[in-house]
C-alpha cells in the first residue's frame, strides 16, 4: 500500500476536474479529497498490489489527466449550450415524440 | 453590352468569391467535442457526429484556447468537419444536426432482428458454447406452434419496415419442421403487414439436406454458420460424436453455395485458447474455402464457457495481440492483392468514416437489446438478447422481458427490466463514457457489464469491453494516420460494410 498527498489550486483547477480525473485511475488508486484556503488537497491511496515504481507512474500519469480533463472542461463550458441547440434541432421534428 | 452581359453571370453565378470565405476577424467558436490520446504526442479528437481529426497536443490547447489562425492548414478541416464555427455560421449547426438524426435514424425503426430459438438440442457438445445444450432427443426443448404463433404476433407489432428472424438453437435444424412453420406463417402474416420481410438460419450445416436446402431457396432464406479454423482446430472446438465436425461443414457448405448460391452463406469464428497462436491459419483457412473477410471475435461470458471456464482462459490483452496480428496479415494479403476485410474493423470504420450506424449491437448506444434485437426463446420467454438468455441458461433471468404466453407486447417492451437497463446504461451520461472520444464508436453494452460486474453500467476503468474497444479504435486510428495506403482500404471496408 502506497500514499501521497497532492495538492492542486483552486483557483485553477475545479474540484469536478479532479474527480473526473481520478474516475479514470480508478482501478489503481482511490483519492479523498479536501478543501482548505485555495486548495484542494487529494489523498492517493493505492489499492491491490503495486510497486512503488508503477505508483509513481500513475501518479504523474493521473497529473497529466488533470490537465486534459481540465481542457475538457473548458470545451464543455463553451459548448454546452449548443450541443443543446444541435441536439434539439436533429430531434425535434422526427416522429419520435407524440404531441398531446 | 458586355457590362449587362457581366452581371448576368454575376447573378447567375453558384460560388462566392474566394475572399468571401475570409474569416478577418480570426475569430471562431468551439464545437462540442472531445478528445483523446492515441500514441505519444498524437490526441484524436471527436465531434457527437462520430468526425474525427488527429492533432498534436500543442494544436488542441491552440485551438482550446481560440490562438489558432485561420491560415494554419488545420483551420478548414476544424470547420469542414465541424468542430468550429465562425461567428454567427448557421450550417455547421444544420449539418451537425443533420448527421446525428441520420446516425440515430435505426432508433426511429425500432426492432429489426427477431431470434427464434427453435430448440436447444444439439449434436455437438462444443465446450465454449454460449448456449446450454441439450442431447438431441429431448423433444421438450423445441418451441411448439402456439408459442411460434404468439412469437410472431408480437414480431409484427415491431413497426420496423424491415424485419430479420433469424433460427438458432442449439442446433436449429434438428427442429426443421418448425423453421418451415415459422417462415410459411411469417410470409402469410406478411401479406398484410407488407414488410421487408428475410430470414437467416444460424447453423453449423452437420445436418443440412438437399431438401432443407430446396425450401431455404424457394423462401429466400440465407445461412449463418460457424467455421473456428482450420480441420483439427475446428474439430477440437467444436467436438462431434464421430470427430466430423469440420467434414460435415465442408459437406454442407459444397451443398449449400451449390442450391443457394456461393454468397448465401456466411462464417463466423470463435477464439479459444487453442486459436492464439493460429490466426494466419485460421485466416488462410476462409481463404481457402472462399469468404471474402473474417469476424475476429473473442469468447463471450455467457452459457458453457462460464461453467467450463473457458472464457477465463486468455486476458483481454491476449486477445488484442490475436487481432492486432490477424489485423496485420489481413492488411499484408490487401497489399498483396487478395481481396479480404476484418469485418469487426469494418463496423467500427464505418462509424468512424460515415454518418450511419451499422446496426452492430455490442456497440449501439442506447444499447440494442430489446430495441434492435429480441429473442423468442423455445419456452415462449423473451429475451432482451442472445447474451441474456445465455445469461439464463445459467441461472441469471435478468434480462427475461416476459412470456408470449401470458406478457402482452406492451408488457414486454415497456418492461421496467428493459428500461431500466437501456437507461442506467446509456453512454451519453455515464462517467468516463460522456467525455470519451470513442462514446460515438462504442456501445452500453449492459447485458456485458451485468454479467461481469453484476451493473448494468460498470466502472469502464474496470471493463474489458471499454479496453479491448479502446485499444481497437486507437489501432485503427493509428494504422490509418501512419499509412495513407492503409487508410483507403479501410474507407473500402467502411463502404462495403
Amino acid at each position: 500500500m502506497h500514499n501521497l498527498v497532492v495538492i492542486f489550486d483552486e483557483r485553477i483547477y475545479s474540484v469536478l476536474t479532479l474527480q473526473k480525473a481520478a474516475y479514470r485511475f480508478i482501478s489503481y488508486f482511490a483519492c479523498n479529497f479536501s478543501l482548505t484556503e485555495n486548495q484542494i488537497q487529494c489523498e492517493i491511496e493505492s489499492t491491490g498490489n503495486m510497486t512503488l515504481e508503477a505508483f509513481n507512474a500513475k501518479v504523474h500519469d493521473f497529473k497529466k489527466e488533470v490537465l486534459d480533463q481540465h481542457l475538457r472542461e473548458k470545451i464543455r463550458v463553451e459548448t454546452d449550450d449548443i450541443r443543446n441547440l444541435i441536439l434539439s434541432v436533429a430531434f425535434s421534428s422526427t416522429g419520435l415524440q407524440k404531441v398531446e | 453590352m458586355w457590362h449587362s452581359q457581366a452581371l448576368a453571370c454575376k447573378k447567375l453565378s453558384k460560388f462566392q468569391p474566394i475572399q468571401f470565405y475570409n474569416n478577418e476577424s480570426g475569430t471562431y467558436e468551439l464545437l462540442p467535442f472531445n478528445f483523446d490520446k492515441v500514441s505519444d504526442d498524437r490526441y484524436v479528437i471527436t465531434n457527437l457526429v462520430g468526425e474525427y481529426l488527429t492533432i498534436d497536443s500543442k494544436s488542441l490547447q491552440d485551438i482550446v484556447n481560440h490562438e489558432l489562425s485561420p491560415t494554419n492548414n488545420l483551420y478548414s478541416k476544424l470547420r469542414s468537419k465541424q468542430f468550429i464555427r465562425e461567428p454567427d455560421e448557421a450550417y455547421p449547426i444544420e449539418l451537425l444536426a443533420l448527421k446525428l438524426r441520420t446516425r440515430f435514424a435505426r432508433l426511429a425503426n425500432f426492432t429489426n432482428l427477431h431470434i427464434f430459438v427453435v430448440t436447444l438440442r444439439c449434436d455437438h457438445s462444443c465446450p465454449y458454447c454460449q448456449v446450454s445444450r441439450q442431447s438431441e432427443d429431448k423433444a421438450s426443448f423445441d418451441m411448439t406452434t402456439e408459442m411460434a404463433d404468439k412469437s410472431l404476433a408480437m414480431v409484427f407489432r415491431s413497426p420496423s419496415p424491415a424485419i430479420k428472424i433469424e433460427f438458432q438453437g442449439g442446433e436449429p435444424l434438428l427442429n426443421f419442421e418448425m423453421i418451415k412453420y415459422v417462415v410459411t406463417t411469417a410470409k402469410k402474416l406478411n401479406a398484410v403487414h407488407q414488410r421487408n420481410l428475410a430470414f437467416v438460419i444460424a447453423t453449423t450445416l452437420s445436418l443440412i439436406t438437399e431438401e432443407i436446402l430446396v425450401f431455404c431457396k424457394e423462401h429466400n432464406i440465407v445461412i449463418s454458420t460457424s467455421l473456428d479454423g482450420p480441420e483439427d482446430l475446428h474439430n477440437a472446438n467444436r467436438p462431434r460424436p464421430n470427430k466430423d465436425s469440420y467434414q460435415r461443414f465442408i459437406d454442407g457448405l459444397q451443398k449449400t453455395r451449390a442450391i443457394l448460391g456461393y454468397n448465401q452463406v456466411s462464417a463466423l469464428m470463435t477464439t479459444t485458447d487453442k486459436s492464439l497462436p493460429r490466426v494466419k491459419d485460421i485466416i488462410d483457412e476462409y481463404l481457402k474455402l472462399g469468404f471474402k473477410g473474417i469476424f475476429l471475435r473473442p469468447l463471450s461470458p455467457y452459457g458453457f464457457a462460464i461453467k467450463t471456464r473457458k472464457f477465463m482462459s486468455y486476458n483481454t490483452e491476449r486477445w488484442l495481440e490475436f487481432y492486432k496480428e490477424g489485423l496485420d496479415y489481413i492488411i499484408q494479403l490487401n497489399k498483396n492483392g487478395i481481396e479480404f476485410s476484418e469485418y469487426y474493423s469494418a463496423l467500427v470504420l464505418k462509424k468512424m468514416m460515415t454518418s450511419s450506424d451499422p446496426g452492430y449491437v455490442d456497440l449501439m448506444n442506447p444499447a440494442g437489446i430489446g430495441i434492435a434485437a429480441i429473442v423468442f426463446n423455445y419456452d415462449g420467454n423473451v429475451y432482451a438478447s442472445d447474451e441474456s438468455r445465455m445469461l439464463a441458461e445459467m441461472g441469471d433471468s435478468t434480462f427475461l422481458l416476459g412470456n408470449v404466453l401470458t406478457n402482452t407486447y406492451e408488457e414486454i417492451i415497456l418492461s421496467d427490466k428493459l428500461l431500466d437497463a437501456l437507461d442506467e446504461s446509456f453512454t451519453l451520461s455515464a462517467p468516463m463514457c460522456s467525455e470519451c472520444a470513442f462514446e460515438i464508436y462504442c456501445g452500453a453494452e449492459p447485458v456485458y457489464h451485468h454479467a461481469i460486474h453484476k451493473d448494468f453500467l460498470a466502472r469502464k476503468p474496470e471493463s474489458e469491453f471499454c479496453k479491448r474497444n479502446m485499444t481497437t479504435f486507437k489501432h485503427l486510428i493509428n494504422i490509418m494516420e501512419d499509412d495513407s495506403e492503409r487508410k483507403s482500404l479501410f474507407i473500402d471496408w467502411a463502404n462495403k460494410c
